[in-house]
């Protein structure tokens, strides 16, 4: 894990850094601007970001879908701070109720305490050598600063809170002895131990049955209502997004392509990209519909065309796409979308 | 558990049987223990008189049937250079053998996990490089000429330890040292490597997204999980150490142990000796690959029992 520190620019105020209902500068927790993150490999940089930009308010559910390998990890990673080798930060900011996270002295204290993740597999997130307790005991020692008998109160209170039965004696279980389900669950109580305010989710739900999907999305849903913290919830899924956000940004080749209310793009997606998402989702209201994929190949990221990113899939794509790849442009005060096609406000 | 060890003891025990088993087949098959043990230009009757008083004549089967019970019964067969059981030479150089061995691992541990860790926490860091740097020297320079340079510069010059043999606790650091070094170097870079790789497993990364110190995260969290392939490092080196290194370096340090002993009936043409010396060493190995399947079995519950 390395955070090589780019000069902090402050994020200025262009017009991509303001968007959405978390507009309310006063309001913002997290403020992503222009980030760049970038891995080398035989066939030059991958930018797995590529100058993204992103807010999040406080009590704010944000959605950001895109599908695999459109840089939703590596976003989540960087916002803590921390790429995995190796990549490496190349530009841009990220900012944490205004400090410089890409500094490494202020991402370590901000880390777990202020803004914590959960992650893609839960069936490998947790240490497989300690229990359930000495992890959680772990982070009340050493990140909240409880002691005694506190410590143990806590952890009790936690696996409660995250809905598991009989909290004392799970906290004797490894991880292998628990489910995929149960796993995920522990994560949040590891990820909730020092009431962060912040809290990046990247596909809480994959590999998990469809029923315990659904109960660790309603359990996500009602701590961050109870306890008023935000979330970044990051899936491929778009009914994911439906059920739980109320904003969303779309993600395409490392950059945001469109951002809005969750009920916009559902009533009327305006990037095309967007479009195909939505299309390729079943939908219980219009089965009559044939269900549609994104034509043409997914991207490769190490062969990025000079213009748009998803020109070469696109079915409006016109002369100016091959050209230069288009800024995120607000189309009417919600929404935002990275498209030439969109860029005046449709009459 | 149980049952998983007591197959692993019988399994280790077939290994035994099978490598002595060679060794036999090698002394009385493909050489005559008789005719090596006499000067080239002995006579024939002379070479009938020794094969008969070493029993030699007798069928092969009969023999070997012999030389097993004397395995299982601890008798090794007699030494015609020293005039006495081979079992009784043995016992009397294997503690010698077994601290060499002994103090040769702690100096690999002590150099190659402080090293290794060192190197991983400092990943393509300065540190990391030099670390690489003397783990390549530790392990390209031939241990003997490791002892000598150690015997000139801390035995002759500076007059710290005695040059040779095992008298006083001092003297066991040096040929300690020339064993390990190469040992470290080798350890020290797969500790490095483990830790590497390990850092990248999804609950590392989830350690250090709460907040954990790289450095805390491979001494808490990584370092137990590597532990097993620790553990099987360092026993394959152990393994390494009784067949290689300690014969050199016992031959360098004039150390009483079992290699030289070993060395030592080759150059008396005591082929039975030297079988004894082989056995027994054989033996350790086999017994160490064993405590290192119940070690890491022990710390690490993942394990699997085959
Ligand atoms: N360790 C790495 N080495 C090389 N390239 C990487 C690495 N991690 C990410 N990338 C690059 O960054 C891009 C984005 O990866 P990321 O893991 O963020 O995708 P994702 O949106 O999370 O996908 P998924 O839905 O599959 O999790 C990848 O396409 C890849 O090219
Ligand atoms: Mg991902």
């Amino acid at each position: 894990m390395t955070a090589a520190a780019p000069a902090p620019t402050p994020a200025p105020e262009t017009v991509a850094a303001s968007a959405g209902p978390a507009d309310d500068a006063s309001n913002r927790l997290l403020e992503i601007a222009d980030l760049t993150v970038g891995f080398p490999t035989r066939d030059g940089t991958v930018h797995g970001v590529d100058r993204l930009t992103l807010n999040v308010g406080s009590h704010e559910r944000l959605g950001v879908v895109g599908e695999s390998g459109s840089g939703k990890s590596v976003m989540g990673l960087a916002i803590l701070g921390m790429v995995l080798p190796p990549g490496r930060f190349m530009g841009g900011s990220v900012r944490w109720k205004g400090q410089n996270m890409l500094d490494p002295a202020v991402a370590e204290r901000v880390r777990g305490r202020e803004v914590a993740m959960i992650f893609q597999d839960p069936m490998v997130s947790l240490n497989p050598l300690k229990t359930v307790g000495a992890q959680l005991r772990e982070l009340l020692r050493r990140r909240a600063g409880l002691r005694g008998r506190a410590v143990r109160a806590r952890c009790i209170e936690l696996l409660d809170m995250v809905g598991i039965a009989n909290p004392a004696e799970r906290l004797r279980a490894y991880a292998f002895e628990l489910s995929g389900g149960m796993r995920q669950r522990v994560m949040i109580a590891t990820a909730l131990a020092c009431n962060p305010e912040l809290l990046i989710a990247d596909e809480p739900t994959t590999g998990l049955d469809v029923t315990i999907q659904d109960q660790v999305l309603t359990l996500l849903h009602d701590l961050s209502t109870e306890l008023g913290v935000s979330v970044l919830m990051i899936t491929h899924d778009l009914g994911v997004v439906a059920q739980f956000c109320d904003r969303v940004q779309v993600m395409y080749a490392g950059r945001i392509v469109e951002r809005a209310p969750i009920a916009d793009v559902f009533a009327e997606p305006q990037h095309p990209y967007s479009l195909g998402l939505l299309r390729s989702v079943p939908r219980v209201d219009r089965d009559d519909e044939e269900l549609e994929g994104i034509p043409g190949e997914p991207l490769d990221r190490a062969r990025l065309p000079s213009g748009c990113a998803f020109e070469p899939r696109c079915p409006e794509s016109g002369d100016r796409c091959g050209q230069a790849p288009p800024d995120l442009a607000k189309i009417t005060d919600r929404r935002w979308v990275a498209c030439f096609n969109r860029s005046a406000p449709p009459s | 558990m149980l049952r998983w060890l007591i197959r692993r003891v019988i399994a280790a025990a077939l290994v035994v049987f099978v490598v002595t088993s060679l060794v036999f087949v090698l002394t009385h098959v493909f050489t005559d223990p008789a005719a090596v043990s006499l000067p080239l230009e002995a006579s024939e009757e002379l070479r009938e008189a020794r094969r008969e008083q070493l029993g030699l004549k007798r069928p092969l089967i009969e023999q070997y049937g012999e030389f097993a019970f004397g395995l299982v019964t601890g008798d090794l067969g007699e030494s015609f250079w020293q005039q006495r059981p081979a079992s009784e030479i043995v016992r009397e150089r294997l503690p010698a053998t077994l601290k060499l061995v002994g103090g040769s691992v702690v100096v690999t541990v002590i150099l190659a996990v402080p090293l290794g860790m060192l190197a991983a926490w400092r990943e393509r860091k300065f540190p990391d490089h030099a670390v690489l740097g003397f783990s390549m020297a530790f392990i390209s320079a031939p241990p003997f000429w490791i002892g000598y340079l150690l015997i000139i510069v801390f035995a002759v010059q500076l007059d710290w330890v005695p040059t040779f043999g095992s008298r006083g606790w001092t003297s066991i650091i040096l040929p300690s040292v020339a064993v390990g070094l190469a040992s470290a170097g080798r350890l020290a870079q797969m500790i490095r490597r483990a830790i590497v790789e390990e850092l990248r497993q999804p609950y590392a990364v989830t350690a250090q997204s709460r907040g954990f110190s790289r450095s805390y995260t491979i001494t808490h969290h990584v370092f137990r999980n590597v532990a097993s392939n620790f553990v099987t490092f360092t026993g394959w080196e152990m393994t390494r150490m009784f067949t290689g290194y300690t014969v050199v370096i016992e031959v360098v340090f004039s150390w009483p142990g079992v290699g030289l002993m070993a060395f030592n009936a080759i150059e008396q043409k005591d082929l039975i000796l030297l079988q004894a010396g082989v056995v027994v060493l054989a033996g350790l190995v086999v017994f160490t690959n064993l405590a290192i399947d119940v070690l890491r079995r022990t710390i690490d519950p993942r394990v699997e029992l085959r």
